[in-house]
């Protein structure tokens, strides 16, 4: 999901950014107010753990590849703005030490990435969460902001062949059902499984993990 | 150190570890759909490849020209234990920034 340089246009890009600065903004305030010493620590490891879960790609039946995220992990432990602000970190140093999403695309692949999925994750889970436990609402969430979060980044490259000629050469005849692939039968299950058994093990072992402060618009303890 | 601390530090290890899978799992298989380099597609018309404007250190987590299986992977596990310990440093570093903010507000 990790738009490269030179597939969006310039305007896109823009208005992407435009968009990601005041959520940046609102992210690193709110974390910066209300990160405590234990989820300090917390934040820096599932950052990582973020990072990592990209590295590992799985094969889609179409020849292409997907991987997980862990930002719906992220904003269920810790609220999602502390989430974008992992998930930022994650895809920052991604595109610039490794080339993976590109500079110009930055804005876009934080909104999919860092915005768009661990707010639908968290609200998904919270919304599911008393009806039908933490494991199976984990799950369902991740799933759902994973697909949710494709299909955002389906439609920012496939609008460029009417937007914008000379950038991606997809329209979204082609683009939308293709993301819509791999992340409903490859990403989309990876990423439930995981969350759903992190956040088991935490419920069973460690619920006080569970209960950390939550970054979250309208959390105000 | 916290007990869960220690445990999830103890994962990561053990994910850097089997991070070749990430690759060799996929090897000569293809792409994330709309990352390619060029795509040339006749059935659709489409010869195209897009423009690059920066380079990276480690482009597509590779040392330049360790392209067997063994080094690629040897090459992803150093850009993953790069790529985590910067992800680590810079939430720190954000951390400690913003703690110097409220001191000095």
């Amino acid at each position: 999901m990790h738009i490269p340089d030179g597939y969006l246009g310039p305007a896109t890009c823009a208005v992407m950014f435009a968009v990601m600065i005041p959520v940046w903004y609102f992210a690193f305030k709110r974390t910066g107010e209300k990160l405590g010493p234990k989820e300090v620590p917390m934040l820096a490891v599932l950052s990582a753990v973020s990072f990592l879960v990209m590295m590992f790609n799985w094969p889609v039946p179409d020849g292409t590849t997907a991987h997980m995220v862990g930002g719906t992990l992220i904003a269920i432990i810790l609220g999602p703005w502390a989430a974008v602000i992992g998930v930022t970190v994650a895809l920052v140093i991604q595109a610039f030490f490794f080339g993976d999403g590109g500079i110009t695309a930055l804005g876009a692949n934080c909104f999919n990435m860092a915005f768009v999925l661990p707010f639908a994750g968290y609200y998904i889970y919270r919304v599911l969460e008393g009806r039908i436990g933490k494991i199976a609402s984990s799950a369902i969430a991740a799933y759902i902001a994973m697909n949710i979060a494709a299909i955002f980044a389906a439609t920012e490259f496939g609008v460029q062949p009417y937007i914008a000629p000379g950038y991606c050469p997809y329209g979204l005849n082609l683009s939308i059902p293709a993301m819509a692939l791999a992340h409903l039968v490859t990403a989309g299950p990876v990423a439930a499984v995981v969350t759903a058994t992190v956040v088991g093990y935490l419920e069973k072992s460690r619920p006080d993990l569970l209960a950390l402060k939550k970054i979250a618009p309208g959390v105000t303890e | 150190m916290e007990s869960w601390l220690k445990k999830t530090l103890i994962v990561i290890v053990i994910l850097v570890a089997i991070v070749p899978l990430g690759i060799l799992g996929t090897w000569n298989y293809g792409d994330a759909w709309g990352e390619w380099g060029e795509i040339q597609d006749p059935a659709h018309g489409i010869n195209w490849a897009p423009q690059a404007y920066f380079g990276a250190p480690l482009p597509d987590y590779k040392v330049e020209g360790w392209d067997s299986m063994l080094m690629a992977s040897v090459g992803y596990w150093i850009s993953a234990i790069i790529g985590i310990a910067l992800t680590m440093l810079v939430i720190l570093g954000i951390v400690k920034a913003m703690e110097i903010a409220r001191e000095v507000k």
